[in-house]
């Protein structure tokens, strides 16, 4: 009696996913296997060679013992007179399968260990230097001015006005330019400073094959890469860091090594400006009657919850 | 299940439990303060399946935001609390509290009840020949705690500001300042105290079992006489007992964090990351306390169904030691890109695949056990092996993530997701609905309809594929868990057709389970009428009435062979029961 109703509803189970499957997978990107977006910087690709051996590997594994076990269970299951060998196991096997395993575990423990060593291995001297300010619920990327250094900062120094928390009495710090996007020239190491202001949040690019969590009042260092490709991305958020976490995003522009010294002597030159603009405007300011700070309440709240 | 108390004369003369015999006791003695490990266990399941319900039900909202983000809920939109949906829209906050509350529930209200609460009360005294637990009113006590701790974190979704909403693992100072998170203050607080109080259940319900199965085993009955799944139930006791107490202190911190202005995990005076060694050093160790169980049961109904001794007994119970103690060393395995050391990370990959070795040495006996088999394909076999396949796909798909570098790329992505519930939905789950079909005869007296059961078998297991596999390609393509919206990502929008047929498969599966409870309801009454061993199989709780009346054993069994003598060569049945001495003829190899 049982034997009809598991084939007509696989039937209709294997028409849902033909009807489904399709129409999804048609829609949806054409790039390869699994769907990942191109693995755009030297290490990510070294990560996919890794990622595909493991999917090999592990798809072998999945393939074979399904393969063996289905067969089993088709070929023991019960019939009229059959009965089932009485044995309480193997020694000699239980050694096989502990022992093949572990050696296939080894490996692989090796092989990854030595990849996240060369991927966090000391950044060139020559890298581009980014500070990647992350908070509820945005970026703020810092680029070093024409001296090429990057401002000290104190991770516990953020505020309204001083949204890096630069040391005032490091003068490297003085040219130092803002942006709110990630602009990095294809074929160059960049090596990103990931701070926060507020909770734990996360730099995540899929195609850079990057996932490092940003954790205030720390600096992490590690992170560097070398893109292989121009192209738009997005830094998204990867770390649930509260209710406007969903949209936490900034543009990533990789452009060409002529693109990016165009874009960065721009903005050097407009901090210049700004910083001219400032000093008069404090001369101004000195010379007018001093502001109380606390009749600006939009400020005062703001401080408040930094 | 009215039969139980009242029908059933226990031995007078059994000295194994300390309690005296008594006659009829009124409703509340029977069903409510009952100190009997057979009622407590399914105090246990009724509360768990509503959980169940419940946690299935943030499920959905979480799947419908997904596929239909920025749209008014149907049929219920209009129930949700204001600080979950507004115009029955959810809200980007309401989101983080649905897929913080679905795993809260599910892990702590359900899976670890309904597993180690449900079928460990139920099954140890009865599988190791005692009368009851070692301390029957601790464990009322404890199922009482539960009960306690689910109205807590149940209530937090309707006080100001709403449900925690810092995700099932709370990561600091996001959870532990209110300011930082929509104020849900108080929401968080409950889920502290949730959390303690269920952890003060799940310490006393393990100190129950320990000390039962150390002390009250029956005569002959030998620790490697004793059944798979009292061996799971054990190790898991002692992972509670240790990993537990390190939650409840982390909870009662992030507590004092939030309340009274402690710093524990706060950036400048405390550590953030603090907060995360606390809880993965419980939270890994949790893992195998919610799949170790399940381990225990399947390997107990396999052997049932394919009329065959269990492979390599010993080596199953050395393999769940290995988890056991190995689970204390792989936390950091969660934070390899958390900011912690790098060359601590690179270690715990190490213990992480060591790890992964007696999971392979346990699935590896299981096919071993169907080998040469003559295997039936009732609901419970049906489930018990689907476990062993999803199982699979949950373990290797662990393999990535243990590889650091692969880490980067899928770290707190949809590959994640699908991971867990592959071992916590394909694990866990289907291990909890063999053994609910195994033991529903033993628990009501009556079998569950095979006819539906084979249907909730197959709807669940296909849409649980169909839900869950994709979610691989959902990661790989670049999807983050956690967002309340997919489709304000370019890399993302591509993918949303498959974020709707998710969505849709995981619809199927909810409504899967309405034919389990179902039939759950139904066999109550119209059940066949099921006798002591349905299923023809040799453990000792199937040498009882069922249900079994209060005191289990009319007289102390006496335990002579191990737990799966099956098809023994030289015998006329194809079973020996652990209380029959052999008879002659009968050829017993050792174990």
């Amino acid at each position: 009696m049982m034997k009809t109703f598991p084939t007509k509803l696989l039937l209709a189970a294997g028409l849902l996913v033909l009807l489904g499957v399709p129409e999804a997978w048609a829609q949806v990107r054409d790039t390869n296997l699994y769907w990942a977006p191109e693995a755009v910087t030297v290490t990510g690709q070294r990560i996919d060679v890794l990622l595909n051996f493991i999917f090999y590997l592990t798809g072998a594994v999945f393939v074979l013992t399904q393969a063996v076990y289905i067969y089993y269970l088709v070929k023991y299951r019960k019939r009229p007179g059959s009965k089932a060998y009485y044995s309480h196991g193997n020694n000699k096997l239980e050694i096989i399968w502990t022992a093949i395993p572990t050696a296939i575990f080894i490996g692989l423990v090796i092989y990854s260990n030595r990849l996240w060593g060369e991927i966090h291995s000391t950044p060139p001297e020559n890298s581009v230097k980014v500070d990647v300010v992350s908070y509820q619920f945005g970026w703020d990327m810092r680029y070093p001015g024409a001296d090429g250094k990057l401002g000290k900062i104190d991770v516990n120094s953020y505020s309204v006005d001083n949204k890096f928390g630069l040391l005032p009495d490091d003068p490297a710090g003085d040219d130092d330019f803002s942006s709110t996007e990630l602009v990095i020239p294809v074929g160059h190491p960049v090596h990103l400073y990931l701070h926060s202001r507020d909770v734990i949040h996360s730099v995540y690019v899929p195609a850079f094959r990057l996932y490092q969590a940003a954790v205030p009042g720390r600096t992490i260092a590690w992170v560097w890469f070398e893109t292989i490709k121009t192209g738009n991305f997005q830094l998204a958020c990867s770390q649930i860091c509260g209710s406007g976490h969903y949209n936490m995003k900034a543009p990533i522009r990789v452009v060409s090594q002529e693109d990016f010294d165009k874009w960065q002597a721009g903005k050097i030159a407009a901090k210049a400006e700004e910083a001219k603009a400032a000093a008069a405007a404090r001369e101004n300011r000195q010379s007018t009657a001093a502001l109380d700070p606390a009749a600006d309440p939009a400020r005062n709240l703001a401080e408040k919850k930094l | 299940m009215s039969t139980s108390a009242t029908t059933f004369i226990p031995d007078q003369g059994s000295t194994d439990h300390g309690h005296a015999p008594h006659g009829p006791q009124g409703f509340f003695f029977t069903y409510i303060w009952s100190v009997d490990h057979k009622m407590i266990g399914l105090q246990y399941l009724w509360t768990s399946f509503f959980f169940l319900l419940l946690g299935g039900l943030l499920a959905m909202g979480i799947r419908f935001q997904l596929a239909y983000p920025g749209s008014e809920v149907p049929l219920i939109g209009a129930l949700l609390p204001s600080t979950v949906a507004s115009d029955g829209i959810i809200l980007p906050g309401g989101y983080n509290m649905l897929f913080t509350m679905h795993a809260t529930v599910m892990v702590f209200l359900v899976v670890m009840p309904l597993l180690i609460g449900g079928f460990g009360n139920f099954l140890i005294p009865l599988k190791i020949g005692a009368g009851d637990m070692a301390f029957p009113t601790l464990n009322a006590m404890s199922y009482w705690l539960y009960v306690l701790s689910g109205i807590i974190i149940l209530a937090s979704f309707f006080v100001d500001g709403g449900a925690a909403s810092s995700g099932w693992t709370a990561y600091a100072p996001l959870s532990s300042t209110a300011a930082y998170n929509n104020n849900t203050q108080i929401g968080q607080s409950l889920w502290c105290i949730g959390l303690f109080v269920n952890g003060l259940s799940s310490i006393a319900g393990a100190t129950n079992y320990i000390t039962t199965i150390v002390n009250m085993r029956a005569p002959g009955m030998t620790m490697f006489r004793l059944p798979l799944s009292v061996w799971s139930l054990f190790i898991t006791s002692w992972l509670l007992i240790l990993a537990v107490p390190v939650l409840s202190a982390a909870a009662a911190m992030l507590f004092t964090d939030l309340n009274f202005g402690t710093t524990f995990f706060n950036a400048q005076k405390g550590q953030p990351l603090l907060w995360q060694h606390l809880f993965w050093f419980f939270g890994h160790p949790e893992v195998y306390i919610m799949i170790l169980p399940a381990m225990g049961l399947v390997s107990e109904i396999l052997p049932v169904f394919a009329r065959k001794p269990i492979f390599g007994y010993k080596a199953m119970v050395w393999a769940m030691v290995a988890i056991g103690f190995l689970g204390f060393i792989v936390w950091g395995h969660h934070m390899f890109v958390s900011g912690m050391n790098l060359t601590l990370g690179a270690m715990f990959s190490v213990s992480t695949m060591v790890i992964a070795v007696p999971s392979a040495i346990k699935t590896f006996n299981w096919m071993g056990t169907v080998w040469r088999g003559s295997i039936s394909f009732t609901t419970p076999m049906l489930f018990a092996l689907a476990f062993v396949s999803m199982f699979v796909i949950g373990g290797l798909s662990g393999i990535f993530m243990a590889s650091t570098p692969v880490d980067l790329f899928v770290h707190n992505s949809y590959f994640i997701v699908a991971h867990i519930h592959y071992v916590l939905f394909g694990g866990s789950l289907f291990g909890a609905f063999a053994a609910i079909y195994f033991w529903y005869p033993k628990m009501f007296g009556r079998m569950m309809n095979e006819t539906l059961g084979k249907v909730h078998f197959f709807a669940t297991f296909i849409f649980f594929n169909l839900t869950f596999f994709p979610m691989h390609n959902l990661g790989l393509g670049g999807m983050m868990r956690r967002i309340a919206d997919p489709t304000l990502y370019d890399h993302l929008r591509a993918l949303q057709p498959l974020n709707i047929f998710v969505s849709w498969a995981a619809f199927g599966m909810g409504l899967a389970t309405f034919i389990f409870l179902y039939n759950f309801i139904w066999s109550l009454r119209h059940g066949k009428k099921a006798g002591n061993n349905p299923w023809d199989a040799t453990t000792l709780e199937w040498t009882v009435p069922s249900p079994p009346g209060h005191g289990n054993f009319e007289k102390t069994p006496t335990v002579y062979n191990g737990p799966y003598e099956y098809s023994v060569p030289g015998m006329a049945k194809d079973f020996l029961p652990q209380d029959e001495k052999a008879p002659d003829g009968a050829r017993l190899a050792a174990h």
